[in-house]
C-alpha cells in the first residue's frame, strides 16, 4: 500500500509534469528520485502520457487545395519584385556597439577545479573553495559564491587560484551590472594569468567587455586585441569587435590582425 | 524499492564491488535521466558525466569526507551538473560565430525520458484502457490548468477519489508498460 509520503511526492510529479512546478520545487523532487528512483518510472509514464493524449488531441491539418502552376511562377516574381524594390529604398542603420558585447556570461565560464577526478589526486582548500563558489552560483547564492571567491583571492593568492578566482569574482560582477568592479577583478585576473593561455584569454574578452560598458574604449581596444591575439574560443567575436571599436573610434588604417583567418 | 545511501557508503568503505555496483547502477540511471531533463544532454554525454560523478563521489566517500544521505544526493546533482559545465567549458567547438548572448534556462525536456519506441509501447497500453479510465485520464491531462476538484466534480467524485483514480490508472499504465518492455 502506497504511503502518504508517496502519495505527495505522486501529486508533485503530476504538478512537473503540467509545468506548475517551481525551480526549487523540481530540485526537491529530484532529491525524492535519487531516493526512490522507482518514482522516476511514474514521471516517466506521466510524461509520455501527456505528450501521447496531447498529439492525439492536436487539430488535424486542414486540406492543401493544389494551385496550378503558374500561381507559383507570379508568387516568384512578386517576390523577386519587392526583393529589387527593397534593395533600392534601403537605408543603412548603423549597428550599435552594444551588439556586439556580452550581455550576460554565462556559469559555464566559471574557473573550478582542475583535478576533480578519481585519479588520486587530492584536492587543495583553494580548489574546494573555488567548488563551492561555482556550486553557490549555479543555486542563485550569488553573495555567498562571491564571498568563497574572495576568500580564495585573501587566502591563496598563488597562481592559478589567483586568477581564477578574480576571473570569477569579474564574472559575478558583471552580471550584476558593476561593469567598473568587475573590469578591475578582469585586470587582475589577467595580470595573474600570464602562463595560462585559457583563463588570460577569458580575462581579457570580459575586461574588455566590461571596459566598454564604463566607456573606456581605448583601454577596451587593448584589452579584446589582447584576448584574440590568444587565438582561442573568443577570437571570431574579438575580431568582430574590434572592427566595430576601430569604426567607432576612427581608426579605419588598424590592420594588425589577420583579416583572412577569419573569413 | 528505495535507494539507501548509507549501505553505499558502507559498501564503500568495505570495499564490497558487489554492493557497489549494485547501487552505482541505481544512482547512474536517475543522474542520467537528470542530466538528460534538467539540462537536455546528450545520452552519451550523460552517461560520461554519470560515470565521472560516480568516480568522484566515492573517492569522496573513502577520503570520509561525504557520508549524510542529503548532502550525498546534493554532492551528486551538483557534480554532475559541474561536470557537464566543464565539459562544455572544455569543448573548442564551441560555435561563437554568433556573439554569446544572456544565458537562460532553457524549460526540463520531459519528452527525454521516452524514445520513440517506449512511446509506442506507451501507446499500446492506452489504447488497452477501458474506456472509462481512458476517458478519465484523457479530461485530466486534456484540463492541466485545472485545479483537481474541477476534475472531480466533473466525475462527480471526491478530490481524493480523483487523485485515486489517477494513480490508479498510471499503476495500470505502469504495470502493462514493465511487461511489455521486458517482452
Amino acid at each position: 500500500m502506497e504511503n502518504s509520503r508517496e502519495l505527495e511526492i505522486r501529486q508533485q510529479i503530476d504538478a512537473y509534469v503540467k509545468g506548475q512546478l517551481s525551480e526549487d520545487e523540481i530540485q526537491d523532487l529530484w532529491n525524492e528520485f535519487a531516493k526512490n528512483p522507482h518514482l522516476l518510472e511514474v514521471l516517466e509514464i506521466e510524461s509520455g502520457l501527456k505528450s501521447i493524449l496531447e498529439e492525439e488531441n492536436k487539430p488535424k491539418k486542414a486540406s492543401i487545395n493544389v494551385l496550378p502552376s503558374w500561381t507559383w511562377h507570379a508568387a516568384a516574381a512578386a517576390v523577386i519584385l519587392i526583393v529589387a524594390l527593397v534593395q533600392l529604398f534601403k537605408v543603412d542603420t548603423p549597428t550599435e556597439l552594444n551588439q556586439f558585447l556580452v550581455a550576460n556570461i554565462e556559469p559555464a565560464q566559471i574557473e573550478t577545479a582542475d583535478a576533480l577526478r578519481a585519479d588520486g589526486v587530492n584536492l587543495t582548500e583553494a580548489d574546494s573553495l573555488l567548488n563551492l563558489g561555482f556550486e553557490a552560483l549555479i543555486s542563485g547564492d550569488e553573495d555567498r559564491a562571491l564571498e568563497l571567491f574572495e576568500t580564495v583571492i585573501n587566502n591563496h593568492e598563488e597562481e592559478p587560484y589567483g586568477s581564477k578566482a578574480y576571473l570569477n569574482k569579474g564574472i559575478i560582477l558583471y552580471n550584476e551590472g558593476d561593469y567598473q568592479e568587475a573590469s578591475t577583478a578582469f585586470q587582475e585576473s589577467a595580470d595573474r594569468a600570464e602562463n595560462n593561455r585559457m583563463i588570460s584569454e577569458k580575462a581579457y574578452w570580459y575586461l574588455g567587455n566590461a571596459l566598454i560598458n564604463i566607456g573606456e574604449l581605448e583601454e577596451a581596444r587593448e584589452a579584446v586585441f589582447e584576448a584574440y591575439k590568444i587565438d582561442g574560443v573568443f577570437r571570431t567575436p574579438a575580431f568582430r569587435l574590434l572592427q566595430k571599436l576601430n569604426y567607432d573610434l576612427g581608426k579605419y588604417d588598424y590592420d594588425d590582425f589577420d583579416t583572412q583567418q577569419l573569413n | 524499492m528505495g535507494m539507501d545511501y548509507t549501505k553505499f557508503v558502507g559498501a564503500v568503505l568495505e570495499n564490497d564491488e558487489a554492493a557497489i555496483a549494485r547501487h552505482v547502477k541505481i544512482i547512474t540511471a536517475v543522474l542520467i535521466k537528470f542530466l538528460r531533463v534538467r539540462l537536455g544532454v546528450s545520452q552519451q554525454d550523460a552517461e560520461d558525466c554519470a560515470q565521472n560523478t560516480l568516480l568522484i563521489a566515492i573517492e569522496k566517500i573513502r577520503g570520509d569526507k561525504l557520508d549524510n544521505p542529503d548532502v550525498i544526493i546534493h554532492y551528486l546533482f551538483t557534480t554532475a551538473k559541474h561536470e557537464y559545465f566543464k565539459s562544455l567549458s572544455k569543448d573548442k567547438e564551441t560555435n561563437y560565430e554568433e556573439l554569446p548572448d544572456s544565458h537562460f534556462k532553457p524549460a526540463d525536456q520531459l519528452s527525454l525520458l521516452l524514445n520513440k519506441e517506449r512511446i509506442s509501447i506507451l501507446k499500446r497500453c492506452i489504447s488497452a484502457l477501458k474506456p472509462d479510465f481512458k476517458k478519465y485520464i484523457e479530461y485530466w491531462f486534456a484540463n492541466a490548468a485545472y485545479e483537481t476538484s474541477v476534475v472531480a466534480e466533473h466525475f462527480e467524485i471526491s478530490v481524493s477519489n480523483a487523485w485515486t483514480k489517477k494513480h490508479r490508472v498510471i499503476n495500470l499504465l505502469k504495470d502493462c508498460y514493465e511487461k511489455k518492455i521486458q517482452l
